[in-house]
Order: C-alpha cells, then sequence, then structure tokens
C-alpha cells in the first residue's frame, strides 16, 4: 500500500492549490478525482459561464453601440460556436492544472474515494472512466483534505424530464431554447437570466423570497432588478411559488399564484447540496451535521484530528476563491506547527447584468444593535470614466464603524464592479479607515475613483456630490 | 425656599455612596416621601425619599456618580427660584492600578472649559519638599498623574502620534524633563520602526490610550489588528465596584489580623432529610439551612466564648446571638443578619431567612439588617462542594463553612452502609478559641442535627 503525506480527495478550486501548496511545502502528495480536474468551478460552473457572457455582453453592447456612434447591422450569434469557444477555454484549463500538479509531483488518482479507516482511503475507478474492470487502489493518508464540493440540488417536486434541467446539464445544451423559466432568484439563477436575456431567450424568473438575491442590501437589490427587468426584459415573479409543474414533449408549463407560466425549458437554480455520500465518512470517525456538511473549526480541522476539509462541503460561502484559500490554510496546517486561520473576509462577486461586487459586512448586517454605523455611496453616473464608457448605472458603497472610522463593508454595482470589489477587500483586510482611503491618490479617469468619492462622503468632505441640505 | 438634597449616611461605615439612578428628573414636582433616587453603598442597593415638597431644580450629582455622604447632590425649591452656588461635589478618587500597557499623561475627561488655566493649577500644587541634600524627594505619580510627570509639549506631541506610554522614558532635558529627542530615541531603541499595525488598529489603540508597543500582534507577520487592540481593551485593569472593594478590604483584614484554624465534622444528614422530606409532604418547607441555623444558634448559647471576639487584649462577650448567613449574589457576598436567632423558633427562622435572602438578592437589604452579627453561617451546600473554609467575618469569634451532603459508604455496627454526609468546617479566631473547645463545639452542632426526636420537638 502506498502511502502520502496528504491525500486531497476532490480537484477543484479548493482542492488543486491544497495539493500544490502541500507538495512545495515537501509533502507526498496525492490527489483523487472522479470527473474533471477543476472541479464545478472550471467545468460546470465560473468558467463556462463566464466565456458564455463574455459572448452575450459583447453581443449586446454591439446592439447597443448605435449609443456610441457605432453602425451595427446584421448583428448575430451562433450558439454553437458560442458554445464551442466555451469548451475550449475549459479544455486550455483544464490541461492547465494537470501540468502544474504534476510538475509539483502530485499524484493523480482517478476515481472515488472512501474511507476504510481514518488513515486508509479506497479508491474506486468510475465505471465511466473507461476501465469498468479494474479493482480498486487502496493508499494510506497521514493527513487527508476533503474537497468534495456540492452539486446543484433537484429537488423530488420536480419531474424528471430532459426538459427540466440544473445548470450542469443545461450548459450542455448545443442550441438555446426561446424561453426558459428559470426556478429560483439566487446568485446562479439570476446569472443565467442575465446571459440568456440579453441572448434574445424569453426569460421568467419565480423566487419564492420577497426578492432576487434577497441576502444582498436592498438598493443593490433595486439597482439590478431595475435593469433586469427594464433593459433585459426579464419576467421577474417574487414572493410566490412555482406550482403544478409539468413538462411534456412542448413545453413546461406550471403556475405561479393565479397565473400559468409555459417555456421551452425549467432551469432549476436551487441551491446546492454538499457531496459526501460515497466518501464513507463513518469509517473515518466522522459524520456530517443535519445540514449534511462536514464540519470545521477555523483551521479547517474536522473532529478528527487527521482530517481537513475545504470548500462547499463544509457549507459557507459557495465561492472558488473561498475554497482556494481554505484549501492554501488547510494544506499549509497539515504541514506546518503554526496554524494559520481561514480568511475572513472573502469577496462575493455576481455576473449579472450590471455586475455586483460585495465584501465584509452589508449595511443590513452592520446596522446590528449596539454598534454606530456610516454608510457612504456614490454613483457612478457621477464619474467621468462611467459617462465616457456609456455606462452610467450603479453605485459603489462603503460601510464604516461611526467611532473608529474602520472599513467593515463594502458594495458594488455596474459596470465592472467584479473587478472594483478586490480594492475593497485589500482595505478591509488590511483594516484602513475611510479617511486613508479617501486620502489614497485614485487614478483618472477611472471607476475606481468611486471609491475614493464614497469615503470622502463617510469623512464628510466630498467634491463630486451636492452638498447636503443643512437642517 | 431652596433646600438641598443630600446624601444620607445610612451605617457607621459608609463614608461615600453612588448614585445608581435618578427617578425624578430636574423640573419634576415631588412631594414628601417620594423617591428621589437609588444609591449603591457598600451593602445595598437602596431607595432614597425626599424630605420636602417643591420642584427638583437642580440636579449635581449626576447617575453614575460616588459622593461623599452628606454632601449636596441636588436642590428642591420653586420653580424660577435662585441656586445657590455649589462647588460639584467632591470626586471620590478611583485608584487603578497602573500597568504598562496604559498611557498615563492622558488628558482627564473633564469637559474643556472646566480645566484650570495652566499657569493657575501650576500655583495650586502644593510647593515640593527640599531635602537638606536639595534634591527634591521623589514623586510618587500613582496618586496625580498628569500633573507631575515632566515632559516638553513638543515631546508629548510626539508620544501621542506615535499611540505610546510616555512615562518609562527617562528624560534628558531640564530637571530631567522628557525632551523630543528622548521620545526619538526611545522609540528607536524599542523598534518602534519594526513595529506594524493596522490603520484601524492604532486609531482604536489611540483613543483607548493604549500603549501599542505593549501590545500583540497576531496578524499576518505579527502584525497588530482590530482583534488585538480589543483584546488588550478587555484585559485592562478596571476599577472594582464598591462592594468588592469592601469585600476586599474586609476579608484582607480579617485574614491577616485573625490566626485562623479550622475543625472539620462529617455530619450525617440521612434522617434530617427524611424527617425534611415529611415536613415537606405535610405543607412545612424547611429548608436544611433552616435546620443548620437552629443548630447553631442552640450551640452558641452552650460554648458562649464561641459567640465573642477579642481584639488581641480585651474579649468581648454577646449577651445576644445574632447570626449572620452569607448570601451570594451575582456582584459579590452579602451577609444579612438574623438578630435573636436564639429566642426564635425554627419557622421563625425559616421565616427570616427567607425573607432577608430575598431582600439581599433584590439588592434592598438596609445597613442596620448587614450588621451586628456575633457569628456567621456560609453554607455553600447548593454548589456541590465536598469541603471548604470561610473567612471569619470581622467583629466575630468564628464562622461556619458548610458544604454538600453527598451519599457515602459508611461503616455502622461493623457494615457499609450508604449515607447521606455533610461536612462542616469551623473557622475559629485561635487567640479566643482553643481547639478543644472549637471541637467540642462543632460536635455539639452535629450531635444536634443528626438527632431527630430534638428536631421532632423543634418542628
Amino acid at each position: 500500500m502506498e502511502t502520502f503525506g496528504v491525500v486531497i480527495i476532490g480537484a477543484g478550486p479548493g482542492g488543486y492549490p491544497a495539493a500544490i501548496r502541500a507538495a512545495q511545502l515537501g509533502a507526498t502528495v496525492a490527489i483523487v478525482e472522479k470527473e474533471e480536474l477543476g472541479g464545478t468551478c472550471l467545468n460546470w460552473g465560473c468558467i463556462p459561464t463566464k466565456t458564455l457572457i463574455a459572448s452575450s455582453d459583447l453581443y449586446a453592447r454591439l446592439k447597443a453601440g448605435g449609443e456610441m456612434g457605432l453602425q451595427v447591422d446584421g448583428a448575430a450569434f451562433d450558439y454553437a460556436a458560442m458554445t464551442a469557444r466555451k469548451e475550449q477555454v475549459v479544455g486550455v484549463l483544464r490541461n492547465g492544472i494537470k501540468q502544474l500538479l504534476k510538475a509539483n509531483g502530485v499524484k493523480i488518482l482517478k476515481g472515488t474515494a472512501a474511507f476504510q479507516t481514518r488513515n486508509r482511503i479506497a479508491v474506486h475507478p468510475q465505471a465511466s472512466s473507461g476501465d469498468p474492470g479494474s479493482a480498486s487502489t487502496v493508499i494510506g493518508a497521514e493527513k487527508t483534505i476533503i474537497a468534495t464540493g456540492a452539486t446543484s440540488s433537484m429537488p423530488g417536486f420536480l419531474p424528471r424530464h430532459k426538459r427540466v434541467l440544473e445548470s450542469r446539464s443545461f450548459l450542455e445544451l448545443r442550441a438555446l431554447p426561446s424561453s426558459v423559466l428559470i426556478l429560483g432568484g439566487g446568485v446562479v439563477g439570476c446569472e443565467f437570466a442575465c446571459l440568456l436575456a440579453q441572448l434574445g431567450v424569453r426569460v421568467t424568473v419565480v423566487e419564492l423570497l420577497e426578492d432576487i438575491l434577497w441576502s444582498l442590501d436592498a438598493d443593490v437589490r433595486r439597482e439590478v432588478r431595475r435593469h433586469m427587468e427594464k433593459a433585459l426584459g426579464i419576467r421577474i415573479l417574487t414572493g410566490r411559488a412555482l406550482e403544478n409543474i409539468s413538462a411534456d414533449e412542448g413545453s413546461v408549463r406550471g403556475t405561479v399564484g393565479e397565473e400559468q407560466v409555459k417555456a421551452d425549458v425549467l432551469l432549476a437554480a436551487l441551491g446546492r447540496k454538499p457531496v459526501t455520500e460515497e466518501l464513507k465518512l463513518e469509517n473515518a470517525g466522522l459524520a456530517t451535521n443535519p445540514q449534511g456538511f462536514i464540519e470545521v473549526d477555523e483551521y479547517g480541522r474536522t473532529r478528527v484530528a487527521t482530517i481537513y476539509a475545504i470548500g462547499d462541503v463544509t457549507g459557507g460561502p459557495q465561492l472558488a476563491h473561498a475554497a482556494t484559500s481554505q484549501g492554501l490554510v488547510a494544506a499549509e496546517n497539515t504541514c506546518s506547527r503554526t496554524l494559520r486561520k481561514n480568511e475572513k473576509y472573502i469577496p462575493n462577486c455576481i455576473f449579472t447584468s450590471p455586475e455586483i461586487g460585495t465584501v465584509g459586512l452589508s449595511e443590513q448586517e452592520a446596522r446590528a444593535p449596539g454598534r454606530e454605523i456610516k454608510a457612504g455611496k456614490f454613483m457612478l453616473g457621477a464619474l467621468g470614466k462611467a459617462l465616457a464608457m456609456g455606462g452610467t448605472m450603479g453605485f459603489v458603497k462603503w460601510v464604516a464603524d461611526a467611532e473608529t472610522d474602520q472599513l467593515l463593508g463594502a458594495q458594488v454595482v455596474g459596470p465592472h464592479a467584479t473587478e472594483l470589489i478586490a480594492e475593497a477587500t485589500t482595505a478591509i483586510r488590511a483594516e484602513l479607515t475611510a479617511t486613508e482611503l479617501a486620502h489614497t491618490v485614485h487614478a483618472h479617469p477611472t471607476l475606481a475613483e468611486a471609491w475614493m468619492e464614497s469615503a470622502h462622503l463617510l469623512v464628510g468632505t466630498p467634491i463630486h456630490s451636492l452638498p447636503r441640505k443643512k437642517k | 425656599m431652596v433646600r438641598p438634597i443630600s446624601m444620607p449616611k445610612l451605617g457607621q461605615s459608609e463614608e461615600v455612596a453612588t448614585i445608581v439612578r435618578w427617578l425624578r428628573k430636574e423640573g419634576d414636582v415631588v412631594a414628601k416621601g417620594d423617591i428621589l433616587f437609588e444609591i449603591e453603598t457598600d451593602k445595598a442597593l437602596l431607595e432614597v425619599e425626599s424630605f420636602f415638597e417643591g420642584t427638583l431644580l437642580k440636579i449635581v450629582a449626576a447617575e453614575g456618580q460616588t459622593v461623599p455622604v452628606q454632601s449636596t447632590v441636588g436642590y428642591i425649591g420653586d420653580p424660577g427660584e435662585p441656586i445657590p452656588e455649589t462647588p460639584a461635589p467632591p470626586q471620590p478618587r478611583v485608584e487603578v492600578p497602573r500597568t504598562s500597557g496604559e498611557v498615563r499623561h492622558a488628558t482627564p475627561s473633564v469637559p474643556v472649559a472646566e480645566v484650570p488655566k495652566a499657569r493657575g493649577a501650576r500655583a495650586a500644587m502644593p510647593a515640593r519638599e527640599i531635602r537638606p541634600g536639595g534634591k527634591p524627594l521623589p514623586i510618587l505619580v500613582a496618586e496625580e498623574p498628569s500633573r507631575f510627570f515632566r515632559i516638553s509639549p513638543r515631546a508629548a506631541g510626539l508620544a501621542r502620534e506615535a499611540v505610546i506610554d510616555p512615562s518609562p522614558i527617562i528624560g534628558t532635558g531640564p530637571s530631567g524633563r522628557i525632551v523630543a529627542r528622548d521620545v526619538k530615541a526611545y522609540l528607536a531603541a524599542r523598534g518602534y520602526g519594526r513595529l506594524r499595525i493596522t490603520p484601524t488598529a492604532k486609531k482604536l489603540a489611540a483613543r483607548e490610550t493604549l500603549d501599542i508597543l505593549s501590545l500583540e500582534g497576531k496578524g499576518d507577520s505579527g502584525r497588530i489588528t482590530v482583534a488585538d487592540v480589543q483584546r488588550a481593551i478587555a484585559e485592562r485593569p478596571k476599577p472594582m465596584s464598591r462592594m468588592r472593594q469592601v469585600i476586599a478590604e474586609r476579608l484582607t483584614q480579617s485574614f491577616a489580623s485573625t490566626p485562623h484554624f479550622f475543625v472539620t465534622v462529617s455530619v450525617d444528614m440521612t434522617d434530617l432529610e427524611v424527617f425534611r422530606s415529611e415536613l415537606k409532604a405535610q405543607g412545612a418547607l424547611y429548608s436544611i439551612t433552616d435546620f443548620i441555623l437552629k443548630a447553631v444558634a442552640l450551640a452558641l448559647r452552650e460554648f458562649p466564648t464561641v459567640n465573642s471576639t477579642t481584639d488581641g487584649k480585651n474579649i468581648r462577650w454577646h449577651s445576644k446571638v445574632h447570626l449572620g448567613m452569607a448570601v451570594s449574589l451575582e456582584q459579590g457576598l452579602v451577609v444579612p443578619v438574623i438578630r435573636d436567632a436564639d429566642e426564635m423558633t425554627l419557622a421563625e427562622i425559616h421565616d427570616c431567612a427567607t425573607e432577608l435572602t430575598a431582600k439581599a438578592r433584590a439588592g434592598k437589604l438596609t445597613p442596620a439588617e448587614m450588621t451586628g452579627s456575633t457569628f456567621t453561617v456560609s453554607n455553600m451546600g447548593m454548589l456541590d462542594v465536598e469541603n471548604f473554609t470561610a473567612i471569619i467575618n470581622p467583629g466575630e469569634g468564628a464562622i461556619l463553612a458548610v458544604s454538600s451532603a453527598q451519599k457515602q459508604p459508611v461503616v455502622r455496627e461493623d457494615r457499609v452502609t450508604i449515607r447521606s454526609v455533610m461536612k462542616m468546617t469551623l473557622s475559629s479566631d485561635h487567640r479566643l478559641i482553643d481547639g478543644a473547645l472549637a471541637a467540642r463545639f462543632v460536635n455539639a452542632i452535629k450531635s444536634k442535627l443528626e438527632e431527630i426526636t430534638l428536631w421532632k420537638r423543634l418542628a
């Protein structure tokens, strides 16, 4: 039996960086993957959707080219070519990971991992991997990092039908449906809604909660929803359930309250569930919590001393970069005597149209009892760069502690919001004050100036806002 | 006519009291007997009534302020009447132990208008005594830190900007005054340039007058973060409540000046517990404490020496048995007194103890109800303890510490049987009470508690 210093289960955005870091720190490392290197993020999540969004976004901008002085006639798209490009991008990145793992001496094992004991793991080759006859291998693991991630949940009330899809199967379509009913107005549902609407698909979003993107501040939600409804023509039905769902050869139907809704396909975007079934956690002395997640402490440790867990399978933010950060922390902690804690500030990027970026506390969360806060919102439309670009919607918002001036949270909605949030993340992690941010020179003309202007608002000395009326 | 409201003097030992809450505000019309405010003394929370009727014209002592007894805390009169000019009540000084973590030169938080001009303040300072050698006596800075600390304004500004405590800096200016170059040299020597701190952490430390050189950074590469500053704030010494300070003073005095010695006995409580359950079934709800108090009161009558006190030269016998019973509260400990416990029936002791305990928990004991005890019982039976010793209440000769009754194997007539056993430890003033006397006394209590026929007669 071959024994490794660190065995990583799952080669997603959490697992593969953990493997590389452990190898860099001198451990013998094996990584077990049952499907594709790169996990959900690379193969069926972030990267493919962002590749498609890049196409759809450009298409939407081309169509609006008249406003910018362009004459674009007969702009059209070929969805099959768009998906082929997506496959190509994914392929390049997947190959990159393979090269990196190999170059760092990480052993890649194809198959499904299951604990036999806490230090022994069986790897069963997948029947689909082309060699159904091969026997399973057993490896020894001094330390293990579980990074199995999560998968789309398909609740039992949904009919099993080829017109009822989740995000992964939707991405495999080679032709666009003409209408889509999206069940769930969370991040995944809204990103798909914007992508499809930009390509001319008729989209209806049904969300049981009061609003879409419920965890965000109300002003951010309002900005995005307005654009989705007014500019993209998406129907958004909130506060009501989609009932009586049925699918047949021609369409998918359901009722929302009194209303009949109908589309070519239904895309279920109802959250994701952790992948633990095949792990046989009980053999390692582990169990999942009632929600199905593997619980870990702030150092990434499970209840079993030699086993760590990271990413979606542990609950917390279901974000690739959170998993990557946790993966690096866990890998360092398996190989080192001084423990590092998981990072507190994880930026959240939503690729809707307009984009959203948030980090730290929302205004709503920051207004906890016993804390005085101040919030400063600066409209992007007041910036030269935004006007020049032809994108005047959106805003940035700082939330700071009124007493210490500490920046506690930031939200941005508008063009390039997902890029802009990086500055706010750095500032918040470094515990900068609003005053310092306001004094930091920001290049002109850029969208990033909005952070400086918004910080000026908190300090009370804005240049590019109208003075507040004296009371 | 305008009449001053004064802080009442409520007991022999109280010199100060703290205003917890004003129940009336300025401008309110008050009748004689209305409750004006609540105060906290060493021993209790009390309500203070108005002796006059009229309008509450002015509140001089604010909530949270501690003032000497009999000083003026406010005025009552007719609306519009002029209020006599009075200085604010003198502030008793709260002495906080100094640590290196605190910047000592911080300006006291007094409204700017009240700060006397520097010249005046200097003139008001006592002249420094000159020794024959000509050198000034060292001055205890702990008393009035900001006044005697010699530092140039520029140096002080540097220290403030650096968020450090300048007091350890050795001054090289005139008369040992700390000047700017001293601060710079000190910062260099302490490796200030290598210190890493987040901007918010520094700001917070400055606001809380912490010395950032004393902080331990737990961020990346030892960087001091907000969490590190918050930990230092939480760990900073704060003055104890008046009640805790009094407890500290009295216990230290007693334990340091009285030679304590301890005698422990085990009491078989099995029969008494059965009897208590029987009484309970009949509707008589006695607690174990009631039986112990009664047994102690009876025993003290038989052993008057235990019910006496000494100052080391004289002995004072008490003709009465006033039993103190320790009641633990969240903020500390109080000892209400059951007067003439030896003359009370078990039922009377029960009623009195229940009432005093309830008042103690509500913070409503009067000073009179907390003074004059001649012997104290401290019962930790409900706290699941095997055995403990208590410190004698000042002014008494002994104290009984009662622990939990626990089931134990006991040998009876050469057979092992399970009994409920409770340990009691008597702490005695050895100047007054010899070992043999203490032993006879605790055994007298023990035999009373174990003698069930006695309780059948008394209950």
